[in-house]
């Protein structure tokens, strides 16, 4: 295992830096293990620079606790890259200023999801010199190069397969910045997050979820890519186990559980050519597992896939109308039930039974008391669960998003993006209904209908500690 | 209610009363205003004019939000 730490007066070799965004502290005193996570994004596009013969340093907004101490680290270069998501745009936008600051004709190019989604936004922000719209695998190399020759505005241009990306060089991620973070870190792969052992190696195998739920829409803005060969996939596993030794993997794919033809092929060679068959999360829908169950099953029990990520969200057909989810109330019920089912059948040969994942939205404008009740009742359905609770974030980019924006019932603005769980997002919604509710208050109405055994799954105040970002 | 595979969405673009556009989504025009109807009051979906629609692909949301309302 490899430990690093990374001390903010080291030597700086390149006249380019990466900044890493997030929040201030994250790589310093986390409160969680997914502060940690590194961005695919950044160690993909580092990766092109490099192989390109273009050395970049990189700093991070993680590493540091104060923008002061960022300042002193990004003084004397000439450029500036950030890939810039809708919650660290606040910081991406600090970050810039800074830069500015200490190196008034130093250029900053940014990109990302917020740039692809809400141009308007970052073309608002002077310090900001290139956005970059879209996927940036293709323009990256000439936009570094000769910068002057772009516009403002770019677009970006991507691969068109996921098999021409190159292995990310994960040594040019940012490297945990206390001493005490960096003993479990397991640099350059991931920290533990609480159920796989560690270390654990975070992983793209597809790029995209091709739905249209409308809390996210990310299908809108990146084009279709081919999904990464299975075989470069585990052979990237191999490499990382043979250098650093993985323990679990997290597949980060919005999709996991698409393209039948692909997964096939996955249950066939995982459990054969990788060094281990290493447990992992993946997401998946309830309605392509009610498709495809019996693929479902064999990723389960023949691959290790251990811990299922699915976008439930609500357990009220209301609801995932209006979110557009195109799953139903008995999807969710045949996924609970199926993945129940072959927990208690693994259980049963002594094997590590899967868990959920399980995504949920509260706080949805339209959402009545008893729309709620439901969701909570389907959480307690769920024999093994980690739940992940937030409430509904109206994200600029996506259609219900950009909609409820224009109907002045966002409480989100570009000054306040983030992903602290427990603040309030829209107008009009009840959160204080929501505290109550996720502190146990109406247990005796989620609990309508429930038998004794689940009933008793999830504690007073259980669901309150599962709050997460969103 | 049949999921994704069995019954596609679409994405709609209705004209407001005031000039502005309201985006819904669903099966067809009609189950689109249903599922406005889930989170919009009386009053504001008395402002979307029913049958002034235009069919988009959710690949042209944002072309479509500054005129939202």
């Amino acid at each position: 295992m490899t430990s690093s730490f990374s001390l903010p007066w080291s030597k700086k070799k390149a006249k380019i830096v990466w900044i890493d965004l997030g929040d201030l502290g994250d790589l310093v005193h986390p409160d969680g293990p997914h502060e940690q996570w590194q961005d695919h994004g950044l160690g993909l596009l580092r990766t092109i620079l490099h192989q390109n013969g273009i050395i970049t340093d990189v700093v991070s907004t993680r590493a540091v606790t104060s923008w002061d101490q960022l300042k002193k680290q990004l003084a004397g270069y000439d450029m500036a890259l950030m890939n810039v998501r809708s919650y660290t745009f606040p910081a991406g936008r600090k970050a810039a200023e800074i830069f500015k600051q200490v190196n008034p004709h130093g250029v900053v190019s940014a990109g990302g999801m917020h740039a692809t989604v809400a141009p308007d936004e970052m073309l608002k922000v002077p310090y900001f010199d290139h956005i970059c719209q879209g996927p940036g695998e293709k323009v990256i190399v000439d936009l570094v190069r000769d910068p002057g020759a772009f516009p403002r505005l770019i677009q970006g241009v991507g691969a068109s397969s996921m098999a021409e990306w190159p292995m990310i060089d994960r040594t040019l991620w940012p490297k945990p910045a206390s001493r005490r973070v960096s003993r479990k870190f397991n640099w350059p792969l991931e920290p533990e997050c609480g159920w796989g052992p560690p270390p654990v190696a975070t992983i793209l195998t597809s790029r995209v979820c091709p739905w249209q739920c409308v809390f996210c829409n990310e299908n809108s803005y990146i084009p279709n890519m081919g999904r990464r060969p299975v075989d470069a996939v585990i052979e990237e596993l191999n490499y990382l186990d043979d250098h650093y030794g993985v323990g679990s993997i997290v597949i980060h794919d919005s999709m996991f559980f698409q393209n039948p033809s692909w997964l096939r092929e996955w249950i066939a060679k995982y459990p054969r050519d990788a060094n281990k068959p290493w447990p992992y999360w993946a997401a998946a829908r309830s309605d392509t597992v009610r498709q495809w169950p019996d693929l479902f099953e064999a990723l389960i029990r023949e691959t290790g896939w251990n811990m299922v990520s699915i976008g439930f969200e609500s357990g009220s057909d209301r609801i995932l109308r209006l979110l557009n989810k195109e799953c139903t109330e008995d999807d969710n019920n045949f996924t609970i039930d199926l993945v129940n089912r072959v927990g208690d059948d693994m259980a049963r040969q002594g094997k590590e039974p899967p868990r959920f994942w399980a995504n949920i939205m509260l706080g949805i404008p339209g959402e009545t008391h008893e729309d709620a009740f439901q969701t909570m009742r389907m959480l307690k359905r769920m024999k093994r669960v980690y739940p992940s609770i937030s409430y509904y974030a109206p994200y600029p980019g996506s259609a219900l998003g950009f909609q409820i924006i224009a109907e002045g019932k966002s409480l989100m603005s570009m000054e306040n993006y983030h992903r602290f769980p427990d603040d309030e997002k829209v107008k009009g919604v009840d959160y204080n209904f929501y505290r109550e509710l996720l502190a146990g208050k109406y247990d005796a109405e989620v609990n309508r209908g429930l038998s004794a055994e689940e009933t008793r799954r999830g504690y007073q105040g259980l669901y309150a500690q599962t709050l997460t970002k969103a | 209610m049949m999921s994704s595979f069995s019954n596609p969405h679409y994405m709609y673009l209705f004209s407001l009363t005031n000039g502005k556009h309201k985006l819904a989504y669903g099966e067809s025009p009609e189950d689109a205003l249903a599922i406005l109807s889930i989170r919009l009051t009386p009053q504001e979906m008395a402002e979307i004019i029913r049958d002034d629609y235009i069919k988009i692909s959710q690949r042209e949301l944002q072309k479509y939000a500054k005129d939202l309302g």
